[in-house]
C-alpha cells in the first residue's frame, strides 16, 4: 500500500476529507515514492522541510498513518502526467512505452495505478531482455496538483548472449530430443530476441534453425515470430522415405487460446534405400507447402503431468495451397477433446479423450487426387495420450506408424533361387481419416513410499482407426466397416516421474488388430519430458 | 546368377502391365528427357507393350527413368541402368537376337555415344542455352522457387562435371564440340546406308544414339552448334527421321507405349533462331578487358559512396547525442 501525503495535511486536521488536487497556498512540496519489486512493498517518504530528530520521526509516522487511512477508505484519484523511462541504453523507448504506457495512463486512482504498476513490471520482465525492472511513482509538476510521474527504471541484460541445452519433448514430436540453442537478446533495441538452435531427436530427426521474436511490430499488439529451419526426418523403417524440409515459418498471432502461423516449406521426399512401395515411389520428389495453420486451445485441467480434474480442447486447422496451383493444396482438421474426473479414493482420476482428424486434397479433381504422405495421419507409438494434447497419434501397444493402410514394398527377385524370396515388408501409408479414443484410470499405489515419490499406477484402454479417402476411396468408405475395424488395446502400468524424464512402464495387451498392423502384446517403456 | 535372372524374367512375364516412369513429353517427343528417351526407344524397338507414367516432381532424381513390372522395379541408378538390367536379366536383350553383331563394336559405340555425345548435349542444354528448354522439360510443374534453385544447382553440377571454369570456358567448349564432331563422323561411317547401326538389326546402341539425336533435332534451337553439326551428316538425319516415324508415329496413335499420365503432351515448337541460344563463352572473351575496367571503376565509386555515408552517419551521431536531453519529455506520435 502506498501513502499519499497530503500537502494540506498540516492545515486540515481531518485527513479523510482532504483531496490531493485541491490547490493549496502553502505548497509544501512532498515527494512520494513507491517502490515495487515483485510482490514486496516498501514505503518511504521524504520531506523537504527539515524537522528536528524525534519530532520529524513523529510527524512522519503521523503522515504515514493518515495516508494509509485515506487509501484504505476511499479511492484516491490521480492522473498520470508523464511516463519517464530510464536506464535503457539499447532498448528503444517506444518498445517499453508500447508495453506499459497505456496501462499506466489509464489508471484513474492510486490503487489502480499501483495494480497497474505491478502488471507493468511483470510484462516488462516477460520481455526477457531486462535483468531488473523498477517502477517508481514520482510527484508530478508542482503547477499540476494531483498528478504523478511514473518513472520506469530498467537494467538491461548484462550478457546478451545466452546458451542452453536440454532434453525436451515437443507436442508434435514422437519422442524426446536433445536441443541446444543460443539466444541473443535485444541487439537492435526493439526487444527482439534472436536464437539459433539445433536439435537431434531420438527418432533420427535433426533440425537446425534461426529465429527472431519481436514483442511488438509497429501497431500489431501481439508478438511476432519468424523462423527459418532446415530439418530432416527419417521414416525409412516405417514408410521407406526420408524427408528433408527447408522452411520459413511466421507466427502471426499467439495468445493463450489462439495461435495463427504461416509456413512456407520446401519439402523433399527421397528413398535412398530404393525399396519403397509404389504408392510411396509416386510421392517422392519436391513439394512446396504454403499453409496457414490456426490452433485454438483451451486447457482447464489442473495438471499437465497427472490431470485429475478439468477438461481440455484443441482444434487445429491447416489450409495449404496458398502459393499457386503448383504447391500442395489440402485442408487438414484435427480435433482433440479431453476430460478428467476425480474419483474419491486413492487420489484416483479417470481421464477420457477422443480425437479425430481428416485431410482433404483441394483443387480441381480433388476427389481423385491423392493426399501427401507426410501430411496424413498416423497412429501408433508409445507416447502417453494423457499428458499432451495432441494425443490423436498415440495408440499404446502398437509401434510408431504401426496401424493403417499398407502396401507391399519393392520385390527384389531372389538370387539364391530356392523357393520364394523373403517377404519384402510393408510400407505404412497413413490415413486420410483418423479417429482415436482412450480411457485412463490413474491411481496412487498403496505404499507411502511410492506416493511420496509421485509414482502412481494406471490402467488404460485405447482404440483407434485409420481410413483412406483420397484417390476415389471415399466411395468404398462405410461407417459400419470403419467401426468394425477399430484397433484396440488395453493394459496397466506404472508411471515414474523423475527429474529428467517421465518414465512409463506399461504392460499392453492387444485386443484387436488388423492383418498388417504391428502391435505387440508385452511390456513397453516410454519416456517423455518431465514438464 | 542364372536362377536370379530366371526369377526376374519370371516376374516380368507374370506382370500384367509394365510401366515406364519417365519425364514429361515435350517438343513432339513422348518424353523429352535425354536420359528417359533411350529407354523408351529400346522398349519400342523390342516391341514390348508398356504404359508411361509421367513424373513431374523429381527432376533431379537419379533413379528416373525406371520400369515397374509387378512388384519389381528396374531403376536407372542400379546395375548400370534400365537397359543394362534388362539385358543382364535376359528379359529384353536386343543384341542376343542377332549374334552376328560384334559385341566389341557395339560396346565402343555405346561408350562414345554415352560420353562424348551426352556431354555435348548436357553442355548445350544446361550451360549454353538460356534455360527455357530445360525449364519446359524438368521444372515447369514445380513452383518457381524450387524450379529456379534446382535449375541453378544442375547447371553448376554440369559445369563441374565437364570441368568448365571461367578461365577455360572457351577451350572446353571447343574440345566438347570437337569430340561431338568426331563422334558424329564415326557414327556416320558405321551407319553407312544401313537401317540400323550394325548389320540391319537393332541393338541398344541404336536406342542410345536415336534418343540423343531425336532430342538434338527436336528440342535444341536452330542456332545450336550441335544441331548444326549433326545436320551435316545426311545419313544420320535420315536414320533419325525414318525411325521417328516408325517408332513414335503420331502423338495420338494408339498401340505401343500409351501415356497414362493426366498431364497433356504439348508439342512445343522449337525456339526460333537465337531466341534461346546465347553463345556465351565467345562474348565473354571480347567483353573481358572493357568489363574489367568498368567493374573496377564501379567498385571504387561504390566504396567512395559507402565511406561518405559512414562519415555522415558518424558526424550526425555525434551531433544528436549532444542534443539528446533526458528530461523525461516524451513526444508521442
Amino acid at each position: 500500500m502506498a501513502a499519499a501525503a497530503d500537502p494540506a495535511a498540516d492545515q486540515n486536521p481531518n485527513p479523510k476529507g482532504a483531496k490531493p488536487h485541491e490547490p493549496n497556498a502553502e505548497a509544501e512540496f512532498v515527494e512520494e515514492e513507491y517502490d515495487e519489486d515483485g510482490e514486496e512493498e516498501e514505503y518511504e517518504e521524504e520531506e523537504e522541510e527539515e524537522l528536528d530528530g524525534p519530532a520529524a520521526a513523529a510527524a512522519e509516522r503521523e503522515r504515514v498513518q493518515s495516508v494509509f487511512q485515506r487509501l484504505s477508505s476511499d479511492p484516491v484519484a490521480i492522473r498520470v502526467h508523464d511516463v519517464v523511462i530510464e536506464g535503457n541504453t539499447k532498448t528503444r523507448d517506444e518498445v517499453i512505452e508500447a508495453e506499459v504506457a497505456d496501462l499506466l495512463r489509464a489508471a484513474p486512482t492510486v490503487q489502480d495505478l499501483l495494480h497497474a504498476a505491478s502488471v507493468a513490471t511483470s510484462r516488462l520482465h516477460r520481455l526477457d531482455v531486462f535483468d531488473a525492472v523498477k517502477i517508481t511513482l514520482d510527484a508530478g509538476p508542482p503547477e499540476l496538483p494531483g498528478t504523478t510521474n511514473v518513472v520506469i527504471e530498467v537494467v538491461e541484460a548484462a550478457n546478451p548472449l545466452t546458451g542452453s541445452a536440454g532434453v525436451y519433448s515437443k507436442p508434435e514430436a514422437r519422442s524426446w530430443s536433445l536441443e541446444g540453442s543460443l539466444k541473443l537478446k535485444n541487439p537492435f533495441g526493439y526487444g527482439d530476441i534472436w536464437d539459433a538452435s539445433g536439435a537431434y531427436g531420438w527418432d533420427q530427426t535433426t533440425e537446425v534453425g534461426v529465429g527472431v521474436y519481436l514483442p511488438r511490430f509497429k501497431s500489431i499488439p501481439t508478438p511476432l515470430m519468424a523462423r527459418a529451419s532446415l530439418s530432416s526426418q527419417d521414416w525409412l523403417k516405417f514408410s521407406s522415405y526420408k524427408e528433408q524440409l527447408l522452411g520459413l515459418s511466421f507466427g502471426l498471432l499467439s495468445t493463450m487460446k489462439h495461435d495463427l502461423s504461416y509456413n512456407l516449406t520446401w519439402r523433399t521426399l527421397t528413398d535412398p534405400s530404393r525399396a519403397s512401395s509404389m504408392a510411396i515411389r509416386r510421392q517422392l520428389g519436391h513439394n512446396l507447402l504454403s499453409a496457414l495453420k490456426y490452433t485454438y486451445k483451451i486447457d482447464q485441467r489442473d495438471s499437465l503431468l497427472r490431470p485429475t480434474k478439468g477438461y481440455a480442447l484443441q482444434s487445429t486447422s491447416q489450409i495449404g495451397g496458398l502459393w499457386d496451383n503448383k504447391g500442395l493444396r489440402f485442408f487438414r482438421q484435427e480435433f482433440d477433446v479431453r476430460g478428467a474426473v476425480p474419483l474419491g479414493f486413492y487420489n484416483a482420476a479417470l481421464n477420457v479423450g477422443v480425437g479425430a482428424g481428416v485431410i482433404l486434397p483441394l483443387g480441381r479433381g480433388f476427389m481423385n487426387s491423392s493426399s501427401t504422405v507426410p501430411d496424413r495421419f498416423f497412429l501408433g507409438g508409445q507416447s502417453s495420450p494423457v499428458c499432451s494434447l495432441s494425443g490423436l497419434s498415440s495408440l499404446l501397444g502398437f509401434r510408431t506408424r504401426g496401424v493403417g493402410p499398407t502396401e507391399a514394398r519393392r520385390l527384389v527377385p531372389n538370387e539364391s533361387g530356392s523357393g520364394s524370396a523373403a517377404p519384402p515388408g510393408r510400407d505404412y501409408l497413413g490415413g486420410d481419416l483418423a479417429v482415436s479414443a482412450f480411457a485412463d484410470l490413474s491411481f496412487d499405489l498403496p505404499l507411502k513410499l511410492f506416493r511420496d515419490a509421485g509414482i502412481h499406477g494406471h490402467a488404460f484402454v485405447t482404440a483407434g482407426n485409420l481410413a483412406k479417402l483420397s484417390e476415389g476411396e471415399y466411395k468404398n468408405f462405410s461407417v459400419s466397416q470403419f467401426q468394425r475395424t477399430f484397433r484396440s488395446s488395453a493394459g496397466v502400468g506404472i508411471i515414474l516421474p523423475t527429474k529428467l524424464f517421465r518414465v512409463e512402464v506399461n504392460y499392453c495387451y492387444i485386443l484387436k488388430q488388423a492383418e498388417h498392423d504391428s502391435g505387440k502384446t508385452g511390456i513397453q517403456f516410454s519416456f517423455s519430458s518431465p514438464m | 546368377m542364372a536362377s536370379a535372372a530366371a526369377a526376374a524374367a519370371a516376374e516380368w512375364e507374370a506382370a500384367e502391365r509394365k510401366v515406364l516412369v519417365a519425364r514429361k513429353p515435350c517438343f513432339g517427343l513422348p518424353t523429352a528427357c535425354p536420359t528417359s528417351l533411350p529407354v523408351l526407344l529400346y522398349l519400342r524397338l523390342a516391341e514390348v507393350p508398356f504404359d508411361i507414367h509421367v513424373d513431374t516432381s523429381f527432376p533431379d532424381a537419379d533413379h528416373i527413368p525406371y520400369v515397374e513390372f509387378g512388384d519389381c522395379v528396374a531403376f536407372n541408378n542400379e546395375r548400370g541402368g534400365v537397359i543394362e538390367y534388362l539385358k543382364e536379366e535376359k528379359i529384353v536383350d536386343l543384341n542376343s537376337k542377332h549374334p552376328s553383331v560384334s559385341p566389341a563394336d557395339v560396346v565402343s559405340t555405346k561408350a562414345m555415344v554415352s560420353t562424348w555425345l551426352m556431354d555435348a548435349l548436357q553442355y548445350e542444354l544446361w550451360v549454353v542455352t538460356d534455360g527455357s528448354i530445360a525449364h519446359d522439360i524438368y521444372f515447369s510443374d514445380l513452383p518457381w522457387p524450387i524450379g529456379k534453385t534446382l535449375h541453378w544447382k544442375k547447371a553448376r553440377d554440369v559445369k563441374q562435371l565437364l570441368g568448365i571454369t571461367k578461365l577455360n570456358a572457351a577451350e572446353k567448349e571447343e574440345e566438347i564440340y570437337q569430340k561431338a564432331r568426331a563422334a558424329y563422323g564415326a557414327l556416320s561411317l558405321i551407319l553407312g546406308d544401313q537401317i540400323f547401326l550394325f548389320d540391319n538389326s537393332p541393338t541398344d546402341a541404336d536406342a542410345l544414339f536415336l534418343g540423343h539425336a531425336l532430342f538434338v533435332l527436336s528440342a535444341l534451337p536452330d542456332a545450336s552448334v550441335l544441331r548444326g553439326t549433326l545436320q551435316i551428316y545426311e545419313n544420320l538425319v535420315n536414320f533419325v527421321e525414318h525411325h521417328k516415324v516408325r517408332l513414335l508415329g503420331d502423338s495420338s496413335s494408339p498401340g505401343l507405349g500409351s501415356s497414362t499420365s493426366p498431364s497433356s503432351s504439348t508439342p512445343r515448337k522449337r525456339a526460333s533462331a537465337g531466341q534461346s541460344y546465347k553463345p556465351k563463352p565467345r562474348a565473354k572473351k571480347e567483353r573481358t578487358v572493357e568489363e574489367k575496367k568498368f567493374r573496377q571503376r564501379s567498385k571504387y565509386f561504390l566504396a567512395a559512396q559507402l565511406v561518405a555515408v559512414l562519415v555522415f552517419l558518424s558526424l550526425m551521431g555525434v551531433d544528436s547525442s549532444e542534443l539528446d536531453d533526458d528530461d523525461g519529455i516524451d513526444y508521442e506520435d
